[in-house]
């Protein structure tokens, strides 16, 4: 099968931008061959889908606001009640939730075509990301693998930390492009990196 | 005045020069100046001409509250008017500019308005202006036609029209508290909470830290204030839970402690490196707030008081200590309080010769005696300035003896040699932010002047703020506010003990004056002015604001209010605090409107663009904007108008296939186990019953009755469907559903998502369409058996797995080919190269179009929020077996009245074309139309019947049939005779579409 082309295409351009010269203050990737599934729960199933995406990705989750798991390309986490991002490099991550997860417990989505992962690390990748969204990303407001659905102006976001100064930010795919030339704008100042 | 520089002290590095100009004279100045210090280092004094009567101006103030010194920042073409002289960091190749002057500000032409002073009275645009009951400038027309010339007058600095090249930016922040300011209330009170480990923002509006300790002449810790300030401040930011903000003044207090800041990241430097901006607009979110704003000194109002050489008394202070500049050669200081006694011993020890101080009151402490004595400066208690003398400077002034009691002057004046006069009335907390926060200031008589109150959300005021005027009781304040828990051992400060009430005396007026005495500086308000405005019955404080502008422009009355309130009160016979206050708003300080746009310039939206975005532009595609969707509108090739390419399109289409990008469309993943209830709510027609692989056209209404939305649905499982929307309304159709399902019916287990982005779409129309899929689809079928109208089917494309639709927006045999977003290009190059050889041609929203109106299918322009489902001929689409959103309401009266518009189509009778818009009327005069009995909602040239056409909505539409009328359209002067036909114009049975 063709390869899944990237909405990013002629502005993304690797190598060194901005005021790098004294140093790279962010790098910013594109995480690509990412299964992206969102799985619902019902309001009275949220506790047996946690278990079932536990079951099914090995990343057992409690019934938290917001809380994730991150291991390795695997990740998930909430963003809205009963609602999830499952994550994970593995092509077969649909077919393992659905056959744990049935209608009954709740519906599967998936979006893997419909979002854009960009990941941004470096120690002023918080300070990049609060140019551009409203929410604290200080690390005891946002701990490490939780996620959140936020929004930068017209651009719908969720973003789940992954290190302490690591981000993977979904955006939809027909914003990514748009999105992705923000970012480099907002990271200029610092200098910044696309690999 | 003869202002100069001295020859030690200040915070400046003598070692280093700047060269700046200043009205095309270039000058120099040091790293640490602002241009009012380095221009008063290099002798200058004149600043600039007052707003009204162009009088000549100096600089008052040395900081944020400064009303005269304002200047315009040149920088290429780029100008930026109203800049603060005593806030401008100077920089090499600095060009600044003062203002409202002509030809120059030596010689101002409008200096001849002081002459007619008088007629430049409070309300003089009021009544002077209007216009006579007849004749052609009668009414507002006079005060039009002089409002070009008043502009030219009056006013500020002018605005650039060239764009603002420089890049400005947005920050959020959030803390645990912040602190607003970073005088020694500010500084301590951030390490009280720092302490507790709280995060600590502390935001200082100058370029260094310290707040009045800049310029003072105590001893804190045995040290000067300035360095103790700045070790206390390099300890706190180097701490891991503070930001230390400096060049960030702090704009606006606003519900739920968000409070705005602008951050003059690289304003002050002649080169900024890549990326970084000149200014950064702070959004804060706090749990608490502390303000430590200090307060600012406020003048005295007396005759001849805004002439080059009168200040603050604290500003002279500031230049000597700060800048190491001595504001005159013989300062005298006038004053109704001790911080002028303060100001007058640290003067002397700078260098500055102090040669009298002038006070009110008829006595003063024996340490005020002492320092007046210790400087050398004559003492005259009991006295007040009634009049100063000058040209474009002070030279002397008159003084009298005053009695603070009854507020009489008495006997003869005495004239004093002197070039600068220091000014102190007090002082007044800076309680601007609290004002703002909602509270509404509180009198103190003590120290005369108005406090805060309690606050009314997590804030305190803290410092001279709250009104402690002394370091040590400002210290001690700030440590109970920052954090009681923290017991901060706080530094001995070595300072004299003077009194911080002063007497309640704001205005000088002797019974024979010659001379204007400001109250306004900026707005060139004066006393008098607010007894007239007291006089013609303007008593409040919000209408005596407003008659006279006291208190507004780019100052915001810092120096001006309470003076102000307090001539207003005395001639109501009131106090002071019955007067009452304004209540201060946002901005504390002006704010670039690009600060507040950040970084949205430019191309203020978004881009949203399909997987097949690049190959439009690569293969010709002119685009538009359609929401936040960039669209092809025609694929231009040799040469072609926009009109001659949409025809070659469209007619490629009738004639044998095309494609066109659908994936605009608004497309929502139904899920669960009442998703076909859900549809059968929100659709007029039934959708329980849709057979899983099959799709439906439907229609939604508003609960008013009026036609919503329409697109189609596919059934893609028992409990799964996706819902297409029109691609404008693909937003509030996902707002409709969702505001159902969790408000109205909570009890339907239904999942939604928007995937609109998850598919590509490929619309493939035209009697070679199945063809062209049949030659390129594996894994399904694609004959009339396997996928009838309204069929759907999976398969692969070029490998890659296509869900195909049967279905028609064109007319023709179309199908909608969906695949994964992330290969919509493969495959709609998959798509073309199939139909190569049936001449497959893209086409752009415009053919689509022009099929559509052959067509007479309907979309946004149709349904516009006014038409019902029976004015769109859709009648036949509402169940009589269900309810549905909208059902309750489509037999009103009003949407079954027979005069409604409804849909028709026209085709020209001239063959020109036909304007969108047009009105629909009976008379064949072009000038005098008559009544519109309906408009045109689209038109083309139709390939397919040769006529320019048009779909329209008419009154009686269907009954309409076959009548001629015009199509008018005054704006483009166009009229034009039309026939009304059917609005299916083109292949009314179907036949191609089914065939």
């Amino acid at each position: 099968m063709a390869e899944s082309q990237s909405p990013l295409g002629r502005t993304f351009i690797p190598g060194d931008h901005g005021n790098s010269a004294a140093g790279v203050g962010v790098t910013l990737l594109e995480r690509k061959n990412l299964s992206i599934i969102q799985v619902t729960a019902w309001p009275d199933t949220i506790p047996t889908v946690l278990t079932a995406i536990g079951s099914a990705t090995g990343l057992v989750l409690q019934n938290k606001p917001g809380l994730g798991r991150v291991a390795g390309e695997k990740s998930v986490f909430g963003f809205a009640p009963g609602r999830y991002f499952v994550v994970s490099a593995t092509p077969d991550l649909e077919s393992r939730l659905r056959s744990a997860i049935s209608p009954e417990l709740g519906t599967m989505v998936d979006l893997t075509h419909g979002r854009t992962v960009i990941r941004i690390s470096g120690p002023r990748s918080e300070w990049i990301l609060s140019k551009l969204f409203a929410i604290d990303f200080s690390e005891h407001a946002f701990p490490i693998a939780y996620g959140r659905a936020t929004l930068h102006h017209d651009i719908h976001a969720n973003i789940q930390r992954i290190d302490d100064e690591t981000f993977d930010i979904y955006v939809f795919r027909t914003f990514a492009r748009s999105f992705w030339q923000t970012l480099g704008h907002a990271a200029e100042e610092v200098g910044y990196r696309v690999e | 005045m003869t202002s100069s520089r001295l020859s030690k002290g200040g915070r400046i590095d003598r070692s280093k020069s700047i060269r700046f100009t200043f009205d095309g004279k270039a000058y120099s100045g040091h790293p640490g100046d602002t241009l009012a210090s380095a221009l008063l280092g290099n002798g200058i004094t004149l600043f600039g001409r007052s707003f009204k009567y162009h009088r000549p101006r100096g600089v008052f103030a040395a900081g944020s509250d400064e009303p005269n010194a304002l200047v315009t920042v040149l920088s290429g073409d780029v100008r930026e008017p109203n800049v603060r002289a005593t806030e401008l960091e100077i920089f090499d190749g600095l060009v600044t500019q003062s203002q409202n002057r002509f030809p120059s500000l030596e010689h101002d032409f409008m200096a001849v308005n002081q002459l007619a002073g008088p007629l430049f009275s409070a309300g003089f645009y009021y009544k002077t202006f209007m216009g006579p009951a007849i004749g052609p400038l009668k009414g507002t027309r006079f005060w039009m036609f002089c409002e070009r010339f008043i502009r030219r007058a009056a006013g500020l600095g002018k605005a650039g029209t060239a764009p603002d090249p420089d890049r400005y930016e947005r920050m959020n922040a959030f803390c645990d508290v912040l602190v607003v300011g970073s005088g020694p209330a500010g500084l301590i009170a951030a390490e009280a909470a720092a302490a507790t480990g709280a995060r600590v923002i502390i935001a200082e509006e100058r370029p260094l830290p310290g707040g009045s300790l800049l310029g003072s002449g105590e001893m804190i810790d045995g040290r000067n204030p300035a360095v103790w300030a700045r070790e206390k401040a390099d300890a706190l930011a180097n701490l891991p839970n503070v930001r230390f903000l400096t060049r960030t003044s702090v704009w606006g207090y606003y519900d739920g402690n968000v409070l705005t800041a602008v951050e003059h990241v690289s304003d002050y430097k002649p080169n900024r490196t890549k990326g970084m901006p000149r200014q950064r607009h702070w959004v804060i979110r706090s749990g608490k707030v502390i303000l430590a704003t200090g307060a600012f000194e406020r003048p005295i109002v007396f005759p001849g008081n805004d002439c080059p050489g009168v200040m603050l008394a604290d500003a002279v202070r500031r230049y000597a200590v700060e800048y190491s500049v001595a504001a005159g050669n013989n300062v005298t200081l006038f004053t109704n309080n001790d911080s002028a006694y303060d100001a007058a011993r640290t003067l002397s020890i700078a260098g500055v010769n102090v040669i009298a101080i002038i006070d009110v009151r008829s006595d003063v402490s024996g340490t005020c005696r002492d320092i007046a004595s210790v400087a050398g400066a004559e003492l005259l208690l009991g006295h007040a300035v009634t009049a100063t003398h000058a040209g474009k400077t002070l030279s002397s002034i008159s003084v009298q003896h005053f009695n603070a009691e009854t507020g009489r002057v008495s006997g003869a004046p005495r004239e004093i040699k002197t070039d600068c006069l220091g000014v102190s009335g007090g002082w007044s907390p800076a309680i601007h932010l609290a004002s703002q926060a909602g509270s509404k200031p509180e009198w103190d008589e003590d120290l005369q002047a108005f406090l805060p109150p309690e606050p009314n959300q997590n804030w305190v005021m803290t410092g001279s703020a709250a009104g402690y005027m002394d370091t040590i009781s400002v210290m001690s304040d700030a440590a109970t506010k920052g954090s009681a828990k923290a017991r901060l051992i706080l530094p001995p400060v070595e300072a004299p003990m003077l009194d911080s009430s002063p007497a309640p005396v704001f205005e000088i007026e002797p019974a024979v004056k010659s001379q204007k005495a400001f109250v306004d500086f900026q707005h060139d308000v004066t006393a008098d002015d607010i007894r007239l405005a007291y006089r013609e019955g303007f008593h409040s404080v919000e209408h005596l604001k407003r008659y006279t502008t006291l208190g507004m422009a780019t100052d915001q009355g810092k120096t001006s209010n309470v003076p102000g309130l307090a001539i207003m009160a005395d001639v109501r016979g009131i106090s002071i605090p019955e007067a009452g206050t304004t209540r201060f708003r946002p901005p504390f300080t002006p704010v670039s409107l690009g600060a507040l746009a950040s970084e949205r310039y430019g191309d203020l939206r978004p881009h949203r663009l399909t997987p097949m975005h690049d190959w439009h532009l690569a293969n010709g595609a002119k685009t538009y904007e359609a929401g936040l969707w960039h669209r092809p509108m025609i694929y231009s090739s040799h040469g072609e108008t926009i009109e001659q390419a949409y025809i070659r399109e469209a007619r490629a289409v009738r004639d044998s296939v095309g494609i066109v990008d659908v994936s605009t469309l608004g497309k929502i993943d139904i899920q669960g186990p009442d998703a076909p209830e859900l549809l059968d709510r929100v659709y007029t027609n039934m959708f329980s019953t849709l057979p899983v692989g099959k799709a439906r056209y439907g229609l939604m209404l508003r609960e008013d009755g009026i036609a919503f939305d329409d697109g189609t649905t596919w059934r893609l499982g028992e409990t799964q469907f996706l819902m297409t929307t029109t691609t404008a309304n693909a937003g509030p159709v996902m707002q409709h559903l969702e505001y159902y399902l969790d408000c109205i019916w909570p009890e339907l287990r239904v999942h939604l998502t928007s995937v609109t982005d998850v598919w590509a779409g490929s619309a493939i129309s035209g009697p070679k369409s199945r063809a062209v899929l049949e030659s390129c689809v594996t894994g399904s079928k694609v004959d009339n058996d396997t996928l009838p109208f309204m069929g759907i089917v999976h398969g692969k494309i070029a490998n890659v797995p296509v869900m195909i639709c049967r279905l028609s927006f064109s007319g023709e045999l179309a199908y909608e080919v969906y695949c994964g977003a992330g290969y919509g290009a493969q495959v709609w190059e998959a798509l073309l190269a199939a139909g190569k050889s049936f001449d497959i041609i893209p086409y752009g929203l415009e053919a689509l179009g022009t099929l559509r109106i052959e067509k007479g299918h309907v979309t946004g322009a149709e349904i516009d929020g006014r038409t019902t489902a029976h004015d769109l001929h859709l009648d036949w689409m509402l169940s009589k077996k269900k309810p549905y959103i909208g059902s309750a309401m489509i037999n009103r009266e009003g949407l079954k009245d027979e005069n409604r518009l409804s849909l028709v189509g026209l085709i020209s009778l001239d063959n020109q074309s036909i304007n969108g818009g047009s009105h629909i009327v009976t008379d064949p005069n072009p000038r005098e139309p008559a009544d519109s009995f309906g408009h045109v909602t689209a038109a083309c040239y139709s390939p397919a019947l040769g006529k320019y056409i048009a779909l329209a909505l008419v009154k009686h539409g269907t009954s309409m049939i076959g009548n001629r009328a015009f199509a008018t359209d005054l704006l483009r002067d166009k009229h034009g005779a039309v026939e009304i036909v059917s609005h299916h114009m083109f292949d009314p049975e179907g036949s191609r579409m089914h065939g």
